[in-house]
């Protein structure tokens, strides 16, 4: 049997451009991870990492479970297009067995098996099978095509303004299943066979067209299938599409343990790669919903990084809240990849900077419990003078580091880029906390928490948000705050919940002193205050719409005071609203009898 | 008998020549960041600084010379910053302080 | 028959415009929120820059009132209005034939702008707490002791983005300069520094007042905003600010520290303009229909505004304005 015809070529040449480009690509970046990394492979092949990683890809390359979660309709829509398609190949090549046994059969003879078939004796289970699978690919284009239009019904206000590449390649792709439709229809209007779908279509053209028509529009259909395929081919390791042969080796070198750091790696490349463009973070980023900007969010910024076309305005426009990160299907660490995106635009290795620092201690006060209120924390004395009555309260002696003012913590350094930087003011703040030998160290701010859990060397001093103190305070009955009947709302920081995820303690402390009113979006799904420090770009007017949007929804729970846990937040909502914005501290220190 | 250190640092004691600074960069830097122009002077800024606690960095001062064309120090002055913020949480005309700083270092890198 | 103009508010204001109606012929009725009238000058002391007793003016204006028979309603609280109709909190409806609103202003609320520890530190006192003060005739540290040094700070909610007002609220640098003196007066041991952005001396005699405070009164001014207050061992206040002068960091502990807290347009505005379909400007202040011809009228006919629920103003001119928006509503009637 021969395996070849002319109109064959655009799908080999496509098919063997995009199979070399992805050996480069894939090759280039396992070849340039750092040593570490690949180590980290090495050993975890042979582990339980792999098996989970294969289920990983079968449930999110395959399945797309994340995007179900996300809206069901959508998720439909990338699983008939994926997994259809995939199970279109695989029974593809199940039926080429059927029909002629082991033997070996070229690409493109699986491919169009059907152009290539019509000698043989049909099978008509295997050709119910094929048209049924058809059906549910054509079905996710259709659905496709309507997300053009109206992206609402799927749970999508904006979706993805995109690149000329992954126009073309959108293109291709649509126009793939159609033409296979009419190709094997026309095959079947000529030489028999198929079942409901293209054997009814074949049908009805036998019946209409002409024998010479027929064949002519074969020949057509079966070259525009085979160069719809070539061109998506050739496009796809350039474009969007991309995401399809990058998750599968990002699923697995996740389960290794590699991750990006604060620097750039070649497994960001696996990251930036393996984003689908799909667009779910764009509504999630209030950047677009209430400052109306939309060439900011991460879907363009990887875009803009992978292209190297990224530029610092782009790069220093997120607030870092992590919303889009919390919904993104693919998992990609969004804010680690901006961040090390910023260091390399920003970060200038100084080795005399912040000489200044050295020696520094303007701490006051001893004892095993260190309190580092943190820079904004000195522009909320309400929240100090809460947390000295606390200690007090609970007879906790303590030790004040930066009461008289002291050094930044980094993070906000971090933020910016300048991360080398940002290192040497931790350890000036690491050498001063072992100097006075704490061995539990409360902040009242989640920006400084997050950088001394994950950025400072503190083994044996346990760090603690003000939160997680007074819960651990009020359970171990040193600190009986009184209940009362007021009516609480709580804003969770970004850096606080979706960044070091605590959501309990907050809300368990707030419960104990009165009621607690949630607002619409809450927890994992909470809103920014807008004055993050992580975006220098963005002015005040912006930052101010962004607090009263938050500050009305806060408002709309019922609840009298708004109790966040955070001083940047607390000075954010205040300037929303006419309630009162009160830290967590002070509502405890106000219940205390 | 040691000198008195008055704190001026980053210029030389002499007059602000305007009509001899070249204010290119000082227009590159007010074009894009407008908001700079609106500054009153009150200090605020410079009064919270947690850099300007420990050092002589006053972030006013450094960026109302760059304004007037004197780039001398500017840099390394603004690398005194820490970068924390609390000079943007008290700028009474809502001024973007940090972006002034990180937009000044990346102008005037080379002076 | 006389047309009935009802007067919202019965401060300077609303007194001064009842008194001008009554004496075109007009049957004005003051509606007043508290218990009695005056507004905001009830807790002043003495005014700038004259440090003529709060207390005379007010006893005249309400003389005059009561002389001329002018029809009060205290503790009623207007809900709503229209140019024909007042309604108010208990349900009552006034009928008019023309409206003049003089509500005033609110004062900023100083426990906003926490960094400066009002509500929190003993011896953080606003300018209105040091009106009361004076007029119950004990100014002291919360000790009771004399305070030896006393800072003033200008523009507390005022000119200040970060608490929504941009507006400048004019009065308050007088003010600052008037408190000092009488601070000089009342402890003449004790130092007196007054720390502002910009001095505004807009008014006759102002300026001669500030120079009076620097002179006689050795009162210190330094040009810088204070950024945090914070106390000290000892019971005082340590404040920080930028000596921008000589552009360095300037510490000082005070033994009280006097916020100049500004005027903020009224909270009742928001709601009394929008059901009166009236225009605000971007600081909530009402929006006279233009600031030169029209200062007096609102955007809606037969609806005026007298006073500060338009703009910051002292009292004089809130006394001249009143005139002014009783003939403006006068001349409307008799259109």
């Amino acid at each position: 049997m021969n395996f070849y015809a002319p109109f064959c070529l655009p799908f080999i040449l496509g098919a063997a451009a995009m199979f070399l480009t992805l050996l480069w690509k894939w090759g280039r970046w396992l070849y340039l991870l750092p040593h570490a990394d690949k180590l980290r492979i090495l050993r975890g092949l042979p582990t339980r990492a792999t098996l989970d990683a294969v289920g990983e890809v079968i449930s999110e390359s395959l399945l797309h479970r994340r995007i179900f979660r996300i809206n069901p309709l959508l998720g439909y829509m990338h699983m008939s297009l994926a997994f259809g398609w995939f199970l279109l190949i695989a029974v593809g090549w199940i039926e080429t067995i059927a029909y002629l046994g082991f033997r070996y059969v070229p690409l493109q003879g699986h491919v169009f098996f059907k152009y290539f078939a019509t000698n043989l004796p049909h099978k008509p289970a295997f050709e119910l099978t094929m048209d049924l699978l058809l059906l549910f690919v054509l079905s996710g284009v259709a659905l496709a095509w309507g997300k053009r239009l109206r992206s609402r019904a799927m749970g999508m206000r904006r979706t993805t303004k995109h690149v000329p590449g992954d126009r073309i390649a959108l293109t291709a792709l649509w126009f793939i299943f159609p033409a296979r439709l009419i190709a094997e229809s026309t095959t079947c209007a000529l030489y028999g066979g198929g079942s409901f779908l293209t054997g009814s279509l074949g049908g009805w053209m036998a019946a209409h067209l002409g024998t010479m028509t027929l064949v002519g529009l074969e020949t057509a259909a079966w070259w525009f299938y085979s160069s719809c395929l070539g061109i998506f081919f050739v496009a796809l390791p350039f474009s969007r599409y991309m995401h399809i042969f990058t998750e599968i080796p990002l699923i697995f070198l996740r389960r290794y343990k590699l991750r990006s750091g604060e620097k750039e790696s070649s497994f960001d490349r696996f990251q930036t790669e393996a984003c689908s463009r799909c667009g779910i973070c764009i509504d999630p980023c209030q950047l677009q919903s209430v400052l109306d900007i939309r060439d900011v969010q991460s879907v363009y910024f990887l875009r803009d990084r992978r292209y190297g076309s990224l530029r610092l305005q782009t790069a220093d426009n997120c607030l870092m809240c992590g919303r889009c990160a919390e919904r993104c299907p693919v998992d990609i660490d969004l804010n680690t990849l901006r961040l090390n995106a910023r260091d390399t635009m920003r970060n200038v290795p100084d080795e005399k900077r912040y000489d200044y620092l050295k020696g520094l201690d303007r701490s006051s006060g001893s004892g095993k419990t260190g309190y580092f209120a943190g820079c904004m924390t000195l522009l909320t004395p309400r929240t100090m003078q809460a947390m000295a009555r606390i200690f007090d309260a609970a007879g906790e002696e303590v030790w004040w580091a930066d009461r008289d003012g002291g050094v930044c913590c980094g993070r906000p350094l971090k933020l910016a880029g300048e991360t080398d930087s940002a290192h040497r003011m931790m350890r000036c703040n690491t050498e001063l906390f072992r100097k006075h030998g704490i061995a539990t160290l409360v902040t009242s701010c989640p920006i400084c928490l997050k950088v001394f859990r994950e950025d400072y060397a503190l083994e044996g001093i346990e760090v603690l948000h003000h939160s997680e103190y007074i819960l651990r305070l009020m359970r171990a009955g040193r600190l009986a705050p009184n209940r009362g009947t007021a009516r609480f709302t709580y804003h969770d920081p970004c850096e606080l919940g979706r960044g070091s995820g605590i959501y309990d303690e907050p809300r368990a402390v707030i419960e104990a002193i009165g009621e607690l009113l949630e607002p619409a979006h809450t927890r994992e799904d909470a809103l920014c205050c807008g004055s993050s420090v992580a975006n220098v770009a963005i002015d005040d007017g912006q930052q101010l719409r962004i607090a009263r949007s938050v500050t009305a929804e806060l408002e709309r729970s019922g609840a009298e005071v708004i109790v966040t846990a955070c001083p940047l937040c607390k000075k954010a909502l205040g300037r929303g609203t006419r309630r009162e914005v009160r830290d967590l501290a002070e509502i405890v220190s106000e219940a205390l009898p | 008998m040691a000198t008195i250190n008055f704190g001026y640092t980053i210029s030389k004691p002499r007059a602000i020549d305007i009509d001899r600074n070249n204010l290119r960069k000082s227009d590159e830097i007010l074009r894009e960041m407008p908001e700079l122009q609106s500054c009153i002077g009150c200090g605020s800024c410079t009064a919270v600084c947690t850099a300007g606690n420990l050092t002589q960095f006053n972030f006013r001062r450094v960026h109302t010379l760059v304004r007037r064309g004197e780039y001398q120090g500017a840099y390394e002055e603004m690398n005194k910053c820490m970068l924390c913020g609390k000079c943007r949480l008290v700028c009474p005309r809502g001024i973007n302080t940090r972006g002034v700083v990180l937009l000044i270092k990346r102008k005037l890198g080379d002076f | 028959m006389k047309k009935r103009i009802v007067v919202i508010g019965g401060g300077p204001a609303g007194m001064q415009t009842a008194l001008r109606l009554k004496a075109r012929g007009m049957e004005p009725l003051i509606v007043e929120k508290e218990a009695e009238t005056g507004g905001k000058l009830r807790g002043w002391h003495v005014l700038f820059p004259t440090f003529t007793p709060a207390g005379e003016v007010l006893a005249e204006l309400r003389h005059r009132v009561r002389e001329a028979g002018i029809e009060t309603m205290t503790s009623a609280e207007v809900v709503s209005f229209t140019q024909h109709e007042v309604a108010l909190a208990d349900g009552r409806r006034l009928t008019a034939d023309a409206v003049v609103l003089a509500t005033g202003f609110t004062l900023f609320d100083a426990r906003i702008k926490e960094e400066y520890g009002y509500g929190i530190y003993d011896n953080v006192v606003t300018s209105a707490d040091i009106e009361r003060m004076l007029d119950e005739g004990r100014v002291a540290k919360a000790d009771g002791s004399r305070p030896k040094r006393i800072a003033f700070l200008h523009c507390v909610g005022s000119r200040d983005e970060k608490v929504c007002q941009q507006h400048c609220s004019r009065v308050c640098c007088i003010t600052g300069v008037k408190q000092a003196i009488e601070m000089k007066r009342l402890f003449p041991e004790a130092d007196v520094f007054n720390f502002y952005m910009d001095i505004r001396m807009f008014g006759p005699g102002y300026e001669e007042l500030y120079r009076e405070a620097q002179q006689r009164y050795n009162i210190h001014f330094v040009r810088g905003r204070i950024s945090e207050a914070s106390p000290t061992i000892d019971g005082g206040i340590q404040i920080k600010a930028e000596d921008t002068l000589t552009g360095r960091p300037l510490r000082m502990s005070v033994d009280l520290l006097v916020l100049l807290v500004g005027m903020r347009a009224n909270d009742d505005n928001a709601a009394l303009a929008a059901a009166a379909g009236l225009e605000r400007a971007p600081s909530g202040f009402m929006a006279p229909r233009d600031p030169f011809l029209g200062n007096v009228r609102s955007n809606v006919g037969g609806i005026f505004y007298a006073g500060t629920v338009s703009a910051p103003k002292n009292i004089g001119e809130t006394l001249n304005e009143a005139a002014a928006a009783a003939d403006a509503a006068v001349d409307y009637l008799n259109a």
